[in-house]
């Protein structure tokens, strides 16, 4: 039983935070290594320490909280801070790279010919595969709502069922970007077009898969019993998460695809 | 969730309920197979789940309680030990707030509006 006074948690002393530090710096020296002599061992090293750190962090945090009893009401509220304040960080990481966009497509310059899309560019059929896109990922934010009202109400197979399509859906967003990214008639490297284009969804698609790798793991989770009717914050924060990758797919839909083309 | 289980237990705390709550049989691992935080919570949540069950608050997570702070009906102030810091805000939307040591024993008034204060020492259940 704990000897404090206070309901809050103060964690035991973990290397994770020391692994996760080592991890960026071999992966950001690595990477410089990899750019100028050719090697990639060092940044493959940083990769798989950082891998390494993230399961095991996460896997203690499981461990305090579902089976330790240590996520206290102000713990978790705590907690929701913390996942609220991290999506608002990327939620301005993302208005950096619209901002790129709208800097360059409001004014084209000479150089593009004066307009946007710029000449020699031949944008993607907003209402094609981009619309099929669209519907998907708001489909996924329908099912995980689906399945926070399963956990709720203490329905085990729908929301296993629900979490499942999540993912689903998830996995098809991904595979037709790729399969976009591949039949694209430009590339990143055609002008400010491209490096705009590239950028902003290649960094949505990879919020994609974190995201979708975040609904993987509540779903292994919840078939292991771990959330309860009343306390799973591990499924709200990778909810609130999928939600976050939704709306910035629909700002990139709206801005990118179709007023930009 | 966290939120809810706030509200619900500040107005548990203010209404002193002593009526006991039907087991909600609707959601529980027998019922659609997600258990409840009665069947599975543990170590610290569990204790404080309980004791919020109670209408009791030994963690202090709550607003202290309300008292008139006069002579016969001093602010109460929970320790655990036989002393503990006060922070008196005398008035309301008052900017600085005056911090004293409160003793066991005799109570003591706020040396700037005299509002009474009393320890109540009690042992930690654990």
């Amino acid at each position: 039983m704990a000897h404090q006074a206070h309901a809050y948690h103060m964690v035991d002393p973990s290397p994770w935070p020391l692994t996760g530090a080592v991890a960026a710096l071999l992966m950001t020296s690595g990477l410089a290594i990899w750019m100028h002599f050719h090697n990639m061992t060092l940044m493959s090293l940083g990769l798989i320490l950082l891998l390494l750190t993230m399961y095991q962090w996460w896997r203690d945090i499981i461990r305090e909280g579902t089976f330790q009893g240590h996520h206290t009401p102000p713990v978790q509220k705590g907690l929701r801070y913390g996942m609220i304040l991290f999506i608002t960080s990327e939620v301005f990481f993302f208005l950096g790279f619209f901002w790129a966009f709208y800097h360059s497509s409001l004014a084209p310059t000479p150089e593009l010919g004066g307009c946007w899309p710029p000449i020699g560019i031949t944008t993607l059929n907003p209402f094609e595969v981009p619309l099929l896109n669209t519907a998907v990922l708001l489909a996924s934010g329908v099912t995980v709502t689906w399945a926070h009202h399963s956990i709720m109400e203490g329905q085990r197979k729908q929301a296993i069922q629900s979490l499942t399509l999540t993912i689903l859906l998830g996995f098809y967003f991904t595979a037709l970007q790729a399969m976009e990214y591949y039949e694209a008639p430009f590339t990143i490297a055609d002008g400010v077009y491209g490096s705009t284009f590239f950028v902003a969804t290649g960094f949505h698609g990879l919020h994609v898969i974190i995201g979708s790798t975040f609904l993987a793991v509540c779903l292994l989770r919840q078939a292991q019993y771990h959330f309860t009717s009343d306390h799973h914050f591990g499924f709200e924060a990778a909810a609130w998460y999928w939600h976050f990758v939704d709306v910035v797919w629909l700002f990139l839909y709206i801005s990118i695809y179709w007023w930009g083309s | 969730m966290a939120a809810r289980l706030l509200l619900r237990s500040g107005l548990r705390a203010v209404t002193t309920c002593q009526a006991v709550r039907a087991p909600a049989l609707s959601r529980s691992m027998a019922a659609g197979g997600i258990p409840t935080d009665e069947e599975q919570a543990t170590g610290l949540e569990k204790v404080i789940m309980k004791a919020m069950k109670e209408g009791k608050d030994p963690f202090n997570m709550m607003k202290p309680k309300s008292y008139a702070g006069s002579r016969n009906d001093p602010h109460l102030v929970p320790s655990i030990t036989n002393k503990r810091v006060v922070g008196c805000i005398c008035e309301e939307d008052n900017t600085s707030i005056v911090w004293f040591w409160l003793h066991e024993g005799e109570p003591q008034r706020c040396p700037s509006c005299g509002a009474h204060y009393k320890l109540v020492p009690h042992n930690l259940s654990h």
